[in-house]
């Protein structure tokens, strides 16, 4: 793997816990998942195609996702990932920590 | 975790459908976000491009979604395996080098495992045989002896550790009958030995308790062979009566078969007659009368230590009670197994050691091998991590190849092993324990693969990591093959060098060593003369025979005839010859104070003999005469001693002043006999024991009490002009013609006997050089390829040396000096290692302390000739290096 090896690991568990969080609402397909990150998190993540599609097909291998081919929005056949109840409970777990995680660097910043 | 595996084995089998559902799903993103770009204005080949350079690496990232379903494991598996063998079939020397250094090295560990496995780990064939021990009594100097049989009542009355115990004793004599007399050897034994065993008779019973007791009824049990050989296995021999020495017993029931009590071919297993029906006997009563063997069985659970506490105690009571015989005794307890194949263990420990250390030889060469190889392939391997290969994909191919070679050095290995158990049977001494129950059986195929996999992993991992560490753009730009060295590539060859010799020579300096302490033994003098005799023993029925007469009158007769037989010598009578039996008697010197108990008395070797035993053995007269024929039964009682007799009671006295000196045996009944001549001290049990004083009395004053049973088991020393065992037959026809009824026994050379004795050191001995030769060739191969190949990497420079004036001496030097280097420094680590390696194997050696300096010096210098022999074509080479075309060539 490339230099970037270390980056992506960073971000590994960032993107999925992102992905989860994103498909807590309903199914979506990758492309989809695509658009709402750029959306919500803008530039700040520089989180490519070549980075999410593993991370779902990892995610669907843990039994995270479930994935199904459905119709998309113009009636093109796409992959649609939903979340599993594991897949639920993990981001509950993930959440939490992600919070305590993030209110301790939040903490640290503000004291310094 | 199975649903996964599950996952995994559909992702496996629908892989074809999987990947075509990937294409479609990126294939979509791909789209939709052309469209996306379209829609912002770009051209139809702009979108496209666009979409595909902010996916960043379709290829990848379908390796990756592959990678995350678990598929690639198998894929990539079968795919290196064929890359492997694509590789090795292009190559085909280095990979045929290579297995066949590994197969050497894993068959080698195979066959001597087989033989660990079968003498020291596999179980015993009695049920919960490890609660089995052997329990024997020590007297007041700490040493061990056999057990008192009171002292045994005591300690089984005594001592709730056990479960049971067992006595026992040897017996022999000859069985008569239709099927034709056999002489046989097997044991007295207690009622309650068969049930310490845990065996069950293979037909009819064992004894009753009232069997075993004075007046019991006369019941034996016969071996399982003999009953089988004898007796056709005849089912009814059961109960039927047969006649041993002279007198009628029932047979009582059959052992089974393949009772292995101390060895299967054990001659002492051949029948079994109730020990306690001789407790009548005086010397059955006597504490000081060592006679019986003991085994026992633990209760469950219950540890050794205090099963010896127990006897420990027993021990200090009767020492109390009895101090005149057991004063100062004590016990000792072992396990049964390690008590039957205990002295086997050391040599087999140290073949396996060695063996291991050829193994690991053989892994650093091959280790070498693959680095200098992959040092060729550093672009090609450059190419598959550019190519989106990842260092973990990288080092998993090269693990995969280097697994390849070692499950086919495995395989050969296996071969080499199969071969190697049948060769190692063949070699094994005698005196090797359980040589039955040695197999390439299913945890010697266990223990090979097992160490096909670590050989594997060991020799791959580390060239593997250090190769998959090469840094890319280095290897790209440096060109073909041969291109830069890198330092810690160098290093790791260099270590694994040093490593090999060092090795080779921890291997080379045991080996030495064994080979002088058996070189010290064959240079030991024994005494006397062993070619050209033959030995057989006589065994006169006890009914036929009653009368110490009539056994003299008949053993006379043969010896007449035996005289008369062509390519006979002489021949003599005697209790014993040297390596075969003695009795060892304690003795008082006339004058000398009484000791307080008469087990203090000094220890000899005692025998009876005919006037001819000393001239036929050789042995030499160093002062008085031999035993004459005017030494009869109604002459003055007199004795022959040996020189250590002589220098253990005169201490500085010539042979001469023994002589008129006397002496007696411990018995009350001995007589007072005079030393009448001095002779040469023979070696009695070996060629390295330390050794008792022998003292000879003539066969005719044989004290009365013993002559009967003395001479209804003697011994025929016979001297020939011709190949000793050509004479077994003719002599075996006189004997019958005398007495048809007459077995001969014990039927061998005499140098077969002293050959018995060499034979352990000689096995272990021929094994370890045998490896250690395979360690010096496996490591000068090494050397000379890591030299090989330096030489190889440094043409060019060794071109601008000699383009700037080097001479040819001086380029042969630096090679040299380079391979010494690695040698010396192997030579040195080597060294060290022996100093603290070889104390372990002081138990093996003889005349030759463990880490004797000569030995040390001899064999570093040996092996550093040797690595000079494997820098010298290098070094030549490298000498004949034309600048021109080194530096053309780059």
């Amino acid at each position: 793997m490339g230099l970037d090896k270390r980056t992506d690991l960073l971000q590994q568990g960032t993107l999925e816990l992102l992905v989860l969080r994103l498909l807590r609402t309903g199914r979506l397909n990758g492309w989809d998942i695509m658009q709402r990150i750029r959306v919500v998190s803008g530039d700040v993540l520089s989180i490519t195609p070549g980075a999410l599609y593993p991370a779902l097909h990892r995610l669907e291998e843990r039994g995270l996702v479930k994935a199904e081919w459905a119709s998309s929005e113009n009636n093109r056949q796409a992959k649609f990932y939903r979340l599993t109840p594991v897949g639920r409970r993990q981001l509950e777990a993930e959440r939490e920590t992600w919070e305590r995680f993030a209110g301790a660097i939040e903490a640290i910043l503000r004291d310094a | 975790m199975s649903k996964r595996l599950w996952r995994r084995l559909r992702a496996l089998v629908k892989r074809g459908e999987l990947d075509r559902q990937l294409d479609e799903e990126l294939r979509y993103h791909l789209e939709r976000e052309e469209e996306l770009h379209r829609a912002a204005g770009m051209s139809h080949e702009e979108a496209r491009r666009a979409a595909l350079r902010e996916f960043g690496g379709v290829t990848r990232a379908k390796e990756e979604c592959r990678e995350a379903r678990g598929v690639r494991l198998f894929e990539d598996l079968w795919q290196d395996v064929r890359y492997g063998l694509r590789t090795f079939c292009r190559k085909p020397g280095f990979a045929l080098v290579a297995v066949l250094t590994l197969a050497l090295g894993i068959g080698a560990n195979a066959a001597i495992f087989s033989v660990v496995n079968g003498v020291l780990l596999k179980s015993l064939p009695f049920p919960e045989a490890e609660r089995l021990v052997a329990l024997f009594e020590t007297n007041e100097s700490g040493r061990e002896t056999a057990v008192a049989f009171p002292d045994y009542l005591d300690w089984r009355a005594g001592a709730d550790a056990f479960e049971e115990m067992g006595a026992r004793m040897p017996a022999g004599g000859v069985l008569t009958g239709d099927e034709g007399p056999e002489r046989v050897t097997g044991r007295y034994v207690t009622a309650s030995f068969f049930r310490t065993l845990g065996v069950r008779p293979a037909a009819g019973r064992f004894f009753t308790e009232e069997e075993d007791r004075p007046g019991g009824a006369n019941v034996l049990v016969l071996s399982h062979e003999l009953w089988l050989r004898r007796y056709g296995a005849d089912p009814g021999v059961v109960g039927r009566a047969v006649t041993y020495n002279g007198a009628s017993w029932t047979v009582a029931g059959v052992m089974p078969p393949q009772f292995d009590f101390y060895g299967v071919n054990s001659l002492n297993n051949q029948f079994f007659i109730p020990l306690g029906q001789l407790s009548d006997q005086k010397w059955m009563h006597e504490r000081d009368s060592h006679v019986v063997m003991v085994t026992a069985r633990l209760k469950p659970g219950v540890p050794l230590e205090q099963a010896r506490a127990q006897l420990e105690a027993v021990a200090a009571r009767l020492a109390g009670q009895f101090p005149e015989s057991n004063g100062g005794g004590g016990v000792r307890l072992r396990s049964y197994l390690d008590d039957y194949v205990g002295e086997a263990r050391p040599a087999l420990l140290m073949l396996m050691a060695a063996v291991g250390a050829v193994l690991l030889i053989a892994c650093a060469n091959v280790a070498n091998l693959l680095l200098v190889r992959a040092a060729g392939r550093r672009k090609e391997l450059a190419l598959r991590v550019a190519l989106g290969a990842g260092r973990g994909r990288v080092v998993r191919q090269l693990l995969t190849e280097s697994l390849l070679l070692a499950a086919g050095g495995g395989a050969l290995g296996l071969l080499f092993a199969w071969w190697g158990v049948g060769a190692l049977l063949r070699l094994a001494p005698d005196a090797l324990p359980r040589t039955e129950s040695i197999s390439l059986d299913g945890r010697a195929l266990l223990f090979t693969f097992a160490l096909t996999l670590l050989t594997g992993v060991a020799f791959g991992l580390i060239p593997a990591l250090q190769t998959s560490k090469a840094d890319l753009n280095d290897a790209m730009k440096s060109g073909g093959a041969g291109g830069g060295t890198n330092t810690g590539g160098r290093w790791l060859r260099s270590g694994l060098v040093v490593t090999e010799v060092a090795l080779s020579l921890v291997l080379l300096v045991g080996a030495g060593l064994l080979l002088r302490s058996f070189w010290q033994l064959m240079r030991v003098e024994p005494g006397f003369e062993a070619r050209d005799v033959l030995t057989l023993r006589l065994r006169l029925p006890d009914g036929k025979y009653a009368e110490a007469e009539q056994c003299a009158a008949f053993l006379k007769e043969v010896k007449r005839r035996v005289e008369a037989l062509s390519g006979v010598r002489q021949v003599s009578l005697a209790t014993g010859f040297p390596f075969g039996r003695a009795s060892e008697l304690g003795y008082r010197l006339e004058g000398r104070p009484e000791p307080r108990q008469p087990s203090d008395l000094p220890d000899a070797y005692a025998q009876w003999v005919s006037p001819e035993f000393h001239r036929t053995l050789g042995i030499r007269l160093l002062a008085g005469r031999y035993i004459e024929e005017s030494d009869g039964t109604d002459s003055p009682q007199v004795a022959l001693v040996d020189d250590d007799f002589v220098r253990r009671n005169f201490p500085g006295a010539s042979p001469r002043d023994a002589l008129g000196k006397r002496l007696r045996f411990g018995s009350e009944e001995d007589p007072w006999c005079e030393i009448v001549g001095v002779v040469g001290h023979v070696r009695q049990s070996g060629l390295d024991e330390e050794g008792r004083p022998g003292i000879y009395r003539p066969w005719t004053q044989l004290r009365r009490s013993m002559a009967v049973s003395a001479l209804r088991a003697m011994d025929l020393v016979v001297k020939t002009s011709v190949e000793p065992t050509r004479l077994a037959e003719p002599i075996r026809g006189e004997v019958q013609a005398l007495d048809r009824d007459q077995p001969l026994g014990n039927v061998h050379a005499l140098a077969w006997y002293v050959e018995q004795t060499l034979a352990p050191r000689r096995f272990s001995m021929t094994l370890a050089a045998a490896f250690a030769c395979a360690a010096l060739a496996l490591g000068a191969v090494g050397l000379y390829g890591v030299l090989s190949y330096t030489v190889a990497q440094r043409t060019r420079e060794i071109g601008i040396r000699v383009a700037l004036g080097a001479r040819r001496g001086d380029v042969h030097r630096l090679v040299i000096r380079q391979g010494m280097g690695l040698a010396l420094a192997g030579v040195a680590a080597g060294l060290l290692a022996s100093l603290a390696l070889t104390r372990l194997m002081s138990s093996l050696l003889y005349g030759v302390s463990a880490t004797d300096p000569g030995t040390f010096a001899l064999i570093a210098l040996l092996l550093l000739l040797v690595a000079l022999a494997a820098c010298y074509l290098p070094a030549r080479r490298a000498s004949k290096v034309d600048p021109l075309i080194a530096l053309r060539c780059e």
